[in-house]
């Protein structure tokens, strides 16, 4: 069959993809907007709306022959249905005819309209949605010029429904398109919204406990096509119309999330522009048009208070507040009195150009180590080698194809990859998870059925520390699992750093790199490797010359003078205080205080990625910028400029006049950057769906994307086949004396980490410190449910609930980062823990 | 008490659980076994249902609230609920419905301070050639008029008192 | 001679011997000795439509069934939710074993692996009794495995309903009883195709009329059956009769018996002789109504012959009104009936049901204008056509056909 067929669309052929939805195909096709309401290109369809009525025929067959009988003319002889058809409903055939501009469409649209309006709040100019809603632009279009229906005989409605912290609805706006339904269920696979009662009483509820809370809720609002539902960040925060969107980046994970910051000049803000909203850019490669919720919400923290405004110097034994003029000097003057004893730790979401400038500053002193922070997950030279393969898309990921995910919780880690491999396993995907405990992923892994679909997955449960072996061993101890990933068409591998230290994460990426190699699945897109590397630049610090190893040496042996560039060390390291005070002069570029001003003597102010270019390299190796939304806070700079001001002062070469200067200055040098500019990155071009049109049709305007879709580096086997396995340098797995339990750390997406912190509507969502203890080892050390014990391993001691479970093996705690105001051990470790209070309830 | 874990429904749950292709289908006569136990769909049985057939309890409540035979609101001991269709209707269903409120002193859906009889009207119940009627917990009463009915709530009451003595 | 309603000819033929007694499980006997197909010809030639009310071709809707899926179901329609309808209750309180044995033969004739016999809520004690009827079965090797030494298997379940027309709607029904709301799906698929049925594999919908005609069609032959009725309606049909009649009941009659024959001879005429019959209508709240002329009346009651008058045979349950009816009231009880039952899945339905329930209210209570009249009549003709199951057209008829045809009933509450 041939993957093209002809429809005809009000009297004119096009050529369009087989198997297409007509919706989609008169518009990509025939630039035809037939209007939908319940539609949505991104969910099944479900001809609830009855807005996209059309004529329909076919050709007529002859019963006998099959062929398609003739008009006097020629031309086919076409049958249409008696009655309008639902053109969301229909998959294009070939010599279909459509027609959407008879009398009969256009009055058939005016009805619905006329229907839906008669139960619509006019209440536009106070809606969050006005200017944007796809019912007040199609009625502008299609809609009947008033309602004849009785104004007192309308319902009224609950207005402002929370259903949940984050999500409120209008109940008099929603027209019942079940999009927000769907998408939960569909897309997200949490189903914790659906319709309560039935007829015109129909409404959207939630029963689950919390509300409406997964990590993705807000993504409901984009999809819902008229105002009912509002994110209580922005409810009545601005008028659509107000708002200039500025292309993003999110800040937070390896997924690169797409953005548009949604800016208005604000009173409160000083009269400057503020991040009204974050809503998704559409790439279809990264994040199609979905975020989540940290990313949607977790942009407070550009504009706290407590941000850092002023660089800081120690003078008389106290910080004191200075400016750039004294500041760059003297730092300047201190660097080289360390004698080339210099080194620098950069944080996983320090833009490629602060990495770049604060590389050549280094260097440029004679110091040579460059530690990437924080130093939990290696592996990252292997990613270049064999991560997923140039013009990967996890969206293609379907039947056929396999996903391995191993030693990682993905939906606390890198939610939007959880998402996207779970609606890879819908569409037929093979979905394994292998961990040493439970984890979100695992459900839909071991879930037979979803929606009716049968859903193929499997999961594997080891012990602490023993992910290397389970990888390397899989086709001996696993062989079926082993089997289909290597038959699989196409095959991914995840490999995290859970229940790893640095050493066992690095030979778990070489041994599921080994696993791609032998079973063919490199150097090809949707095949290869990926890691969850923290931060949103794990990769950009890798190809910046930026080692975890380096970091290690660096804690092992500090140097005289070291620089700390966004990385909260304190936080993320219970031994950091301790070998920090052997440096003799600590530099330290953040937007907040971290309590390390104790110990540091320079303090700079330095601009996150709302107020300032830059880019950074996602986990599938895609180099993507972001642009100026807001205005500096006080007199911080980006951190490049701090940087190249010092290198400049020291006498190593000019600063650069801008971020898209650096690029040019570092693509120049670094070849994996070969080609890449300000001007390449923001290159777009159309994606299917749709979504960024007039129309409108999908959402809100601020889907559209006009900052770029960015450029993904090669990896090595992508540009040379034929890669050999490599020998793997196991460490041993660590062991617990008979006393002790491994302590893993975990992540959590929410957490109290200091960027977090200000997004106060999701402070509720954040857990109490916990830590989770497998069921049966409890009960040996007589810890209950609840229970408050005490954890401790090397310096670190924190307290925490315990919270017992059977899937997690043996042996085995797991503790989760950042929820405790202590940190804990930045990588699995022998502990000893023990109980020091009975069960207070465990529920927030 | 609870659905889960009582022996009075194990049997019948688990009949319920072996018909089916899916869990998902036994949400229905679940729901029923939990309106049973507690009067109506309350709180805990759908927290039940859920757990029973591992569905969100959003899932739950959205069948209980499709369907009109589960209430989600505490309901009288004896619960009446008297066809006004079109059929009945013509044979003075809508006069028998509003009497029998006044005889008992309720508004539409209202219960009996008593906490006795609920009155509600409800659409064709399949018995058109013996309107009036009505169903009693459903049960079919059939061709009832005043007098058959006082004798009906007679009969209701006393039963009433004589399962509470019983138990008392 | 009852086909149907046999409980009225045989005392207790709801007892399993009795049953057997007379006849019973010969149908199924004779179908199980037959090749599958050969049981759909039988059904094919016999003429026999589907008593649900579209009168589908019976053995024509198993034939789609495509053979060379392994997992099939029948799914027996017992929903009886149509105003007016009390038919199928008859059928399965008086003679439930005919409804089963019907099942099995389309069951053996699909090959399917289950039966599921979905009941409207309200069937309480009717399930029940149908629960023990099934028991008897399987002691006696009707039911499970190996029927009637046949190596055939099947299962046959019940299951209630919770209160809601729209599940008789066949796929609101399969969503239903798979545990969804019991709201349409959209088709195609159609229930008869992989995908589309029950658990997403192919299944017959069926009422329990149609099936219960089954067994004497086996073992009397297709030939006997249709020498009853008409050329295209074939059989005897049970009228459902209610209203201002003397006798309201089921009248088991052979298709094409007049209105005349039934409401008069049958049902006695008027309920009350100086109150002249004024309309009916024929197939519950759902079908157009018609005024009760002469013309009317000598229409036989036939497939064929309805649409003839504007109106539809259907279900066949036959509603008489006599001339003290207000027409404006008959479409507030309609309308009210569909506004509450609708789905709300699809707009117009939704929301059309809701404001012409409003809009006649306000007739009604002298509220109205002669404007009023006519916005009821397009948000009707608006409604008709443009949804997704039928539920919207049934909205539609009353209102469209009470103005149609009578005009001065509206009038009357809209005089300024
Ligand atoms: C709104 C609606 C309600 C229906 N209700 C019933 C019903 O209560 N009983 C029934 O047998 N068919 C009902 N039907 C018809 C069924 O959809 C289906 O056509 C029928 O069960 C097929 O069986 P048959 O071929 O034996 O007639 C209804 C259809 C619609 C659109
Ligand atoms: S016509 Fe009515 S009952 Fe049918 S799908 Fe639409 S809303 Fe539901
Ligand atoms: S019915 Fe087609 S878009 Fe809603």
């Amino acid at each position: 069959m041939s993957d093209r067929v002809t429809i005809n669309v009000d009297g004119k052929d096009y050529a369009v993809a087989a198997g297409s939805n007509l919706v989609d195909a008169a518009k990509w096709h025939a630039g035809n907007d037939i209007p939908v309401f319940c539609y949505h290109p991104k969910m099944e369809p479900v001809g609830m709306c009855r807005m996209c009525l059309v004529e329909l025929g076919t050709p007529s067959r002859d019963r006998a022959t099959g062929e398609v009988m003739l008009n006097d003319d020629g031309s086919p002889q076409i049958r249409y249905f008696p009655k309008l058809q639902t053109a969301c409903t229909t998959t294009v055939s070939d010599g279909m005819h459509v027609k959407t501009n008879t009398q009969a469409v256009i009055d058939a649209r005016n009805d619905v309209l006329e229907f839906l309006l008669s139960s619509h709040p006019l209440d536009c100019p106070i809606c969050d949605k006005g200017g944007e809603c796809p019912l007040q632009n199609l009625t502008m279009r299609h809609g009947p010029q008033s309602s004849r229906m009785y104004f007192e005989d309308k319902q009224l409605l609950e207005k402002h429904y929370p259903l949940g912290d984050l999500i409120f609805l209008d109940r008099e706006r929603c027209i019942q398109c079940a999009r927000c339904v769907r998408f939960q269920d569909e897309v997200v696979g949490d189903d914790v919204l659906a319709f309560h009662e039935r007829g015109r009483r129909l409404q959207i509820i939630t029963n689950s406990d919390p509300g409406f809370d997964t990590y993705f809720s807000g993504n409901t609002t984009d999809v819902c096509p008229v105002g009912a539902l509002t994110t209580t960040d922005f409810r009545f925060g601005a008028r659509p119309w107000e708002l200039n969107e500025v292309p993003s980046i999110s800040p937070w994970d390896a997924a690169g999330e797409n953005i548009n910051l949604s800016m208005r000049l604000d009173r409160d803000f000083g009269g400057k522009a503020q991040i009204k909203r974050v809503m998704p850019r559409q790439n279809e490669r990264v994040n199609e048009i979905w975020i989540s919720d940290k990313t949607r919400f977790g942009h407070h923290f550009t504009r706290s208070e407590d941000r850092l405004t002023l660089p800081l110097m120690r003078a008389g034994g106290a910080l004191r507040e200075s400016n750039w003029s004294a500041v760059t000097p003297a730092i300047a003057a201190a660097l080289e009195s360390a004698d080339g004893d210099v080194a620098a730790i950069a944080g996983g979401s320090m833009t490629n150009e602060d990495l770049w400038e604060l590389r050549k500053l280094v260097e440029g002193l004679g110091g040579s180590r460059l530690g990437a922070w924080m130093p939990t997950h290696g592996g990252a030279e292997i990613v270049a080698e064999v991560g997923v393969g140039f013009g990967t898309n996890l969206g293609q990921l379907g039947r056929g194809d396999a996903i391995l995910v191993i030693a990682s919780d993905l939906e606390e880690e890198v939610p939007m990859w959880r998402l996207r491999l779970k609606q890879a396993q819908d569409r037929g995907a093979y979905l394994v998870v292998a961990n040493a405990r439970h984890t979100r992923l695992e459900d839909f892994a071991v879930q037979g059925a979803r929606n009716d679909k049968v859903v193929e997955g499997d999961f594997i449960r080891y012990g602490a520390g023993e992910a290397v072996a389970v990888m390397q061993n899989l086709s001996a101890d696993q062989p079926e699992i082993a089997e289909r990933l290597s038959k699989a068409e196409n095959l991914v591998i995840v490999a995290g750093a859970e229940g790893l230290t640095l050493d066992g994460s690095k030979a778990l990426a070489q041994a599921a790199a080994n696993f791609l190699i032998e079973s063919g699945h490199i150097g090809r897109r949707n095949n290869g490797l990926l890691i969850p590397f923290p931060g949103a630049n794990g990769m950009g610090l890798h190809y910046l010359g930026y080692r975890p190893e380096a970091t290690l040496d660096i804690m092992e042996n500090p140097p005289k003078t070291l620089i700390v560039a966004q990385a909260e060390l304190l936080d993320d390291d219970p031994a950091a205080r301790a070998w920090l005070s052997r440096v003799e002069t600590i530099i330290y570029a953040n937007f907040f205080d971290d309590g390390i001003s104790e110990l540091a003597d320079y303090v700079l102010a330095i601009q996150s990625f709302a107020e300032r270019d830059g880019s950074f390299v996602n986990g599938e190796r895609r180099v993507q910028r972001f642009y100026t939304a807001q205005g500096p806070i006080g007199q911080s700079l980006p951190a490049w400029r701090v940087f190249g001001g010092i290198r400049q002062a020291l006498g190593n070469g000019p600063l650069q006049p801008s971020a898209a200067a650096v690029m040019l200055d570092l693509s120049d040098k670094i070849s994996e950057f070969d080609g890449i500019t300000y001007e390449a990155l923001a290159q777009v071009k159309r994606e299917f769906p749709d979504v960024g049109g007039r129309d409108q049709y999908y959402g809100g305007t601020a889907y559209s994307n006009t900052g770029g879709l960015g450029v993904q580096i090669p990896t090595a086997s992508d540009k040379r086949k034929g890669r050999r396995p490599r020998r793997l340098n196991a460490p041993e797995p660590p062991a617990a004396s008979a006393n002790e339990v491994l302590l893993m750390p975990i992540t959590r997406l929410y957490n109290r980490q200091r960027n977090f912190a200000p997004t106060l509507i999701l402070a509720p969502r954040i857990l109490r410190p916990f830590a989770i203890v497998n069921s049966d080892d409890a009960a040996a050390m007589g810890i209950g449910q609840g229970d408050i014990v005490e954890i401790r391993a090397g310096e670190a001691v924190v307290r925490v609930q315990a919270a017992l479970s059977d899937d997690i093996s043996a042996g085995a705690v797991a503790l989760p980062r950042h929820l405790t105001a202590e940190a804990i051990p930045l990588a699995i470790t022998a502990g000893s823990i023990s109980k020091i209070a009975e069960a207070v309830a465990l529920a927030d | 008490m609870a659905i889960i874990g009582n022996p009075k429904y194990a049997e019948r749950i688990d009949h319920h659980l072996a018909k089916y292709e899916t869990k998902r289908s036994a949400v229905m006569p679940l729901l029923f076994i939990a309106q049973e136990e507690y009067g109506w769909v309350n709180a805990e049985g759908i927290d039940e249902v859920a757990q029973i057939l591992n569905l969100d309890p959003t899932q739950v409540k959205s069948i209980a609230g499709f369907y009109t035979m589960y209430s989600e609101r505490p309901k009288g001991k004896y619960w009446l609920q008297v066809c006004t269709d079109l059929p009945c209707a013509l044979k003075g269903a809508d006069d028998f419905h509003a009497w029998l409120k006044d005889e008992l002193g309720v508004e539409e859906g209202g219960t009996t301070k008593d906490g006795m009889f609920t009155v509600e009207h409800v659409m064709c119940l399949a018995a058109c050639d013996k309107a009036p009627m009505l169903q009693c917990n459903f049960h079919y009463v059939e061709n009832l008029d005043q007098d058959k009915m006082r004798e009906l709530l007679a009969k209701w009451r006393l039963e009433a008192a004589q399962a509470a003595n019983g138990r008392g | 001679m009852h086909i149907l309603l046999r409980g009225r000819d045989i005392e207790n033929i709801k007892q399993l011997d009795v049953y057997e007694g007379h006849g019973g499980f010969a149908g199924l006997q004779k179908a199980l000795a037959m090749t599958p197909s050969e049981v759909i010809d039988v059904v094919k030639a016999s003429g026999l439509r589907g008593r649900g009310g579209a009168g589908f071709p019976t053995g024509v809707k198993w034939s789609f069934i495509p053979q060379h899926e392994p997992v099939k179901f029948v799914t027996v329609n017992a929903d009886e939710s149509e105003t007016g309808t009390f038919k199928d209750r008859e059928i399965m309180e008086e003679n439930p074993y005919q409804l089963i044995e019907g099942s099995l033969i389309c069951a053996y004739a699909i090959q399917a692996k289950a039966v599921y016999i979905y009941l409207r809520g309200e069937f309480w004690d009717i399930g029940d009794q149908l629960d023990e009827c099934i028991e008897s079965l399987r002691a006696k090797g009707y039911v499970g495995e190996n029927i009637m030494g046949s190596g055939y298997n099947c299962e046959v379940y019940t299951h209630l309903g919770a209160g809601a027309y729209i599940c008789g709607e066949e796929s609101a029904l399969l969503n239903s009883l798979e545990g969804y709301l019991g709201q349409p799906r959209v088709r195609p698929p159609f229930p008869a195709q992989k995908g589309g049925g029950l658990y997403k594999e192919a299944t017959v919908v069926n009422n329990v009329e149609t099936l219960a005609n089954v067994p004497f069609i086996l073992s009397e032959g297709a030939d006997a059956f249709k020498a009853i009725g008409t050329e295209q309606s074939t059989g005897n049909k049970i009228y459902c009769v209610s209203g201002h009649v003397k006798r309201p009941d089921n009248y088991e009659l052979p298709m094409g018996t007049t209105f005349r024959e039934l409401l008069y001879e049958q049902a006695g005429g008027p309920l009350y002789e100086e109150r002249p019959f004024k309309a009916m209508l024929p197939s519950g709240g759902s079908g157009p109504i018609v005024p009760l002329t002469d013309e009317v009346l000598d229409t036989p009651m036939s497939y064929e012959d309805c649409a003839n008058i504007g109106t539809i045979i259907g279900s066949a349950s036959i509603i008489v009104m006599d001339e003290t009816v207000d027409m404006t009231w008959v479409a507030s009880k309609v309308t009210k009936f569909f506004q509450h039952e609708s789905c709300g899945k699809c707009t117009p339905c939704r929301e059309g049901t809701y404001w012409l329930d409003k809009v006649i209210d306000r007739i009604l209570d002298g509220r109205g204008s002669p404007e009023d009249v006519k916005r009821i009549a397009d948000v009707a003709e608006n409604m008709a056509g443009t949804t997704l199951c039928a539920l919207g057209d049934f909205a539609a008829n009353p209102i469209i056909h009470t103005i149609r045809h009578f005009p001065d009933d509206f009038a009357r509450h809209v005089q300024t």
